[in-house]
């Protein structure tokens, strides 16, 4: 297994105040897979993702990429990790405003040491004819797809999503989504994905549902559906 | 997949982030440029003037002293004096006036062998009817080479302007406490000419050098000296009327001294220049890093250290300072250091030089602060770059736990909007305080200057002994009533590692009614020594402390328990009964070689007197500070406003980008432009009046702090003291600045559009 997640905890707060967001959370991933991590706000979702992103930390539990504990790692190995291992889409896509599009992906290709074609990867967002304009002169889904472009253009083993649809309408959502789809059908990156939308779960090879910090359901999807087949 | 390695695509931020924030950069640029720029030339053409003038004395071959006699010096005499390896130059000269009858030049006949003459301008005479002049004393004169002067009913044309070796300080008299270069100064003609010439004030002066290959000791000097004139003072023919070894020849070293006082002065207003600077570099990142925390935060998710964030984020200030510091030297070197020479040679007579590398300007202007700004920076970096990337993303900086809302008393709605913006931005306005306490440092610096040289010179008046001090050669009698014998000598501190000070110490007559108990502010009926309020504050003494003094040539020392001070800031000056100073200095009971008077002695016989000290002489000390730092006063004033505006405006730009969302939401619920500025800009105001209110008495204090160590540094003292007016003065600096800032910070306001509040990402 690729990932695999054993006894994870993580509390906010302390005496009355305390709050259990994850309980005890227990998941393996397919190295490859979609995983959609799904739940309603509060769940402890997002938690989750950002500990397997090494950007948050838990209070006891482990996690583990491939034979890598996460636990162990300080502050540097843990850059190194994410550096290496990596990449994360936001809802709030966090483009620097003054690079152009292609500057802002090359943001992403200068921490690998082979990162992907940058022209054939342009081609692949659809964002060709955009490679030389501002993030402000985009639209919401440009700017998405450059932040997954900035994600993707190392070729990370894992590529970690958090609400990357969020601030997006109906169209552009789906446009997203395949897009996030056939990155992972062309270069094989694991995909995390963490959603309050309940339709994404079709397109996952994994569903994982969340409530109250535990895991309500974990299950492989038999009926995969394309992302340009989604509806909500 | 590609093979090769990408270059860091965030150097290419760097440009155009010094073109969105242009003029601050700009700005910090100009200010940082002019600083090191305006330092580093001081600090070279002091070193290199100093190291010309320390040259100087083998260069021109300087004398080891001169004497005058009543006639020529006799041969036997000559001979007697090279027995003693003493060689003996003839240095007759002509005291004329010129011009007016105030004015006396001083004509030397050509130098050969000894005090050689530094030609500035034009040639030295060869033909009678030629003059070449002192290039100071031609300046002041406006006496150019070409022009005629008149000497004796006889024209004179000036062939050159010079610099002559033993006078870089223009004394007509070695008792002088100074020297006006307006009123005397140098020349030479030919030795022909000085022969033709009507012979009345002709002086009958000699230069001696020691003949050895050996670099004398000070002490060792002395007592050759001493020999010297003994021999000298055995012809009772031809009397010895004046005798100045070269290390005590005002003339000659009074410039050399003089030289590099003001250095401390001009560093310690480069490091507050410094610490202001490195302040808004410092503002400056922690505000981009603010601005920035969610891209910061994405990139430390995708992988990129600190230190690679830290490098890219301190690499526009490094490259602004590295920018500066270069131009800055390069103006230093060039501009600068031909301004600061001038003014040396607007003071001194002193010979070209030539410009020397100054490592210590380099380190002094250039690495030192370089490196406080770059540690400071680094250091704000990576506190701001040790929040986890989390807190990052979510734009939550603070290191705390959440904060609650603070309670407010049912005040009217206006006043607790204001009070509730003040307090969310207390960071800012915290930071608004340390800067108004540092432009006011900086401002306080340039306004007190020019007051605190008047207070001085009026203290110098209202505290005058008497109106007359006769220091005498030797003892002589007069019958003027006003008359009170004292007697007097010249000792220095004897602190290992420091400054040497002159300190005067005078032996009293008991009933004195010149040293009266009035001006004692520090008095105890105790035996012991009383001495200027300048020596407590300087050396940090109090009474019951024992004053070690030792004798300026000689390795003797004294010491004296201090019972009090006196009130007396012309000088470093002990004062003690006349007994006890015979008794301490060996000398005979009723000995004396002083007076003071309140009226001109005029029965006293003019051989006698080494030198008077009227207030003229004591306020030309207050004349030539001004003289040498007054054009830098208004310098620094205007420079230290400059700073606050840009401070001011800084921060509080900084306090309405933080709140331009606030704004912008008000706007869409119908607040009015005039509205909005009544509220944010008022609580701005309030907490700019509190900070300028704050910085007076921290401004006060750290400026003694700062003074003191000025004064330490330099021999002397000057009471520290700051006229209310130039706290006034502070006040409405402050607020003109913020008048200033406001107007641009309204425009500023009218322009932050309603869409923002309504945008959930903000790039």
């Amino acid at each position: 297994m690729f990932l695999k997640i054993k006894d994870l905890k993580k509390s906010f707060g302390t005496g009355e105040n305390r709050i259990e967001v994850l309980q005890g959370i227990n998941l393996e991933i397919e190295k490859g897979k979609i995983c959609v991590l799904l739940g309603p706000s509060g769940s402890g979702k997002s938690t989750l993702l950002n500990i397997i992103g090494g950007i948050d930390y838990s209070d006891s539990g482990m996690v583990m990429i491939g034979s890598e504990p996460l636990k162990d790692m300080n502050e540097k190995t843990l850059s190194l990790y994410r550096r290496n291992h990596l990449g994360y889409v936001f809802q709030s896509y966090n483009l620097i405003p003054n690079l152009t599009v292609k500057e802002n992906i090359e943001v992403g290709a200068y921490l690998s040491g082979h990162p992907l074609d940058m022209d054939e990867l342009l081609e692949v967002l659809g964002l060709t004819k955009h490679k030389d304009k501002l993030p402000a002169q985009l639209s919401g889904g440009q700017q998405q797809r450059t932040a997954i472009g900035r994600a993707i253009v190392k070729n990370p083993d894992i590529l970690l999503c958090d609400e990357p649809t969020g601030a997006l309408d109906y169209k552009t959502s789906k446009e997203i989504l395949s897009l996030i789809e056939s990155v992972n059908q062309k270069y094989g990156n694991t995909v995390i994905i963490v959603t309050h939308n309940d339709a994404i779960r079709l397109m996952a090879d994994q569903v994982v549902k969340l409530r109250d910090g535990q895991i309500r359901k974990c299950y492989m999807n038999e009926a995969k559906v394309s992302a340009k087949e989604l509806d909500w | 997949m590609r093979k090769e390695k990408i270059r860091n695509p965030l150097i290419k931020r760097i440009p155009k982030e010094l073109k969105s924030e242009l003029g601050k950069y700009a700005v910090i640029f100009l200010f940082l440029t002019i600083t090191i720029g305006f330092i580093s030339g001081f600090l070279v053409a002091d070193n290199s003037m100093t190291d010309a003038y320390e040259k100087s004395f083998e260069k021109y071959n300087i004398e080891d002293g001169n004497f005058e006699l009543t006639g020529p010096l006799s041969l036997e005499m000559k001979g007697k004096l090279a027995e003693e390896n003493i060689m003996i130059y003839r240095n007759i000269y002509l005291d004329k006036q010129v011009l007016n009858e105030n004015t006396t030049l001083r004509i030397f006949e050509n130098r050969k062998e000894v005090n050689l003459i530094c030609l500035m301008k034009g040639r030295l005479p060869e033909t009678e009817g030629k003059i070449a002049v002192d290039r100071l004393f031609a300046e002041k004169n406006k006496i150019h080479i070409g022009e005629e002067i008149e000497i004796d009913e006889r024209k004179f044309l000036v062939t050159g302007l010079a610099a002559f070796s033993d006078y870089s300080a223009l004394f007509s008299d070695n008792g002088e406490m100074m020297f006006d270069a307006k009123c005397f100064g140098v020349a030479v003609v030919t030795g022909k000419q000085l022969e033709r010439m009507n012979q009345t004030g002709l002086h009958w002066n000699y230069a001696w050098k020691y003949e050895s290959e050996k670099q004398f000791s000070l002490s060792e000097r002395y007592e050759y000296s001493e020999t010297l004139m003994k021999i000298l003072a055995m012809d009772v023919q031809n009397p010895l009327l004046k005798f100045t070894p070269e290390y005590s020849s005002q003339a000659i070293r009074f410039s050399g001294n003089d030289m590099g006082k003001d250095k401390s002065m001009i560093i310690v207003l480069l490091y507050m220049i410094i610490v202001i600077l490195t302040f808004l570099f410092a503002v400056t990142i922690s505000n981009t890093i603010e601005k920035e925390a969610s891209v910061i935060g994405t990139l430390r998710a995708s992988g990129y250290t600190r230190h690679e964030l830290a490098a890219h984020y301190i690499a526009l200030p490094v490259l602004v300072s590295a920018a500066a510091c270069g131009i800055g030297n390069i103006l230093g070197y060039s501009l600068f250091k031909k301004v600061v020479a001038d003014m040396y040679y607007n003071s001194y007579s002193l010979p070209s030089y030539e410009t020397r590398w100054n490592e210590e300007a380099f380190l002094l202007t250039t690495v030192i602060p370089c490196i406080i700004l770059l540690a400071v920076n680094l250091i704000i970096l990576y506190n701001k770059l040790s929040l986890t990337p989390l807190k990052l993303i979510r734009n939550d900086l603070s290191k705390h736990k959440t904060k609650k809302a603070v309670r407010l008393p049912e005040f009217k709605f206006p006043a607790r909007f204001r009070l509730r913006i003040i307090l969310q931005n207390k960071s800012g306005y915290l930071l608004m305080l340390a800067g108004i306490v540092f432009a006011n440092v900086l401002l306080l610096f340039g306004l007190m200057l020019e007051p605190l040289l008047d207070h001085y010179g009026r203290e110098l008046e209202e505290k005058l002994i008497a109106e007359y001090q006769y220091i005498l050669k030797q003892p002589a009698e007069t019958d003027s009533a006003s008359a009170e014998a004292f007697a007097v000598t010249t000792l220095q501190t004897d602190f290992t590692g420091k400054n040497n000070e002159k300190i005067t110490v005078y032996g009293i007559k008991d009933d004195s009614v010149y040293i009266v108990k009035e001006n004692m502010p520090l008095h105890h009926d105790k035996s012991g020594v009383y001495v200027s309020e300048g020596i407590l504050e300087k050396f940090g003494y109090s009474a019951g402390d024992t004053l070690k003094l030792k004798e300026l040539y000689t390795d003797k020392t004294y010491e004296m328990t201090i019972a009090g001070s006196y009130d007396y800031p012309a000088g470093m000056a002990v004062f003690m009964g006349r007994e006890e100073f015979c008794s301490l200095f060996g000398k005979e009971n009723g000995y004396f070689n002083g007076y003071f008077s309140n009226e001109e002695l005029t029965d006293l016989d003019g051989q006698f007197v080494l030198s008077v000290i009227t207030l003229n002489d004591v306020n030309k000390v207050v004349r030539q500070l001004n003289d040498s730092m007054g054009s830098l006063f208004p310098l620094i004033k205007w420079f230290a406003f400059g700073m606050a505006m840009l401070l001011l405006y800084l921060l509080s730009k900084l306090v309405l980008e933080k709140n331009a969302s606030s704004i912008s939401m008000v706007k869409i619920l119908g607040y009015g432009n005039r509205e909005i500025g009544k509220l944010y800009i008022r609580s701005t105001t309030v907490a700019v009046a509190f900070s300028i209110l704050v910085s007076l008495p921290v401004s006060y204090g750290t400026l003694k702090f700062l003074y003191q160590w000025i004064m330490g540094s330099i021999s002397g003292w000057m009471p520290y003291h700051i006229r209310w007016t130039v706290f006034a003065e502070m006040v409405l600096f402050g607020t003109a600045a913020y008048a200033i800032v406001t107007w641009i910070q309204f425009r500023k306001i009218k322009k932050i559009p309603m869409e923002r509040a309504l945008k959930n990402v903000e790039l």
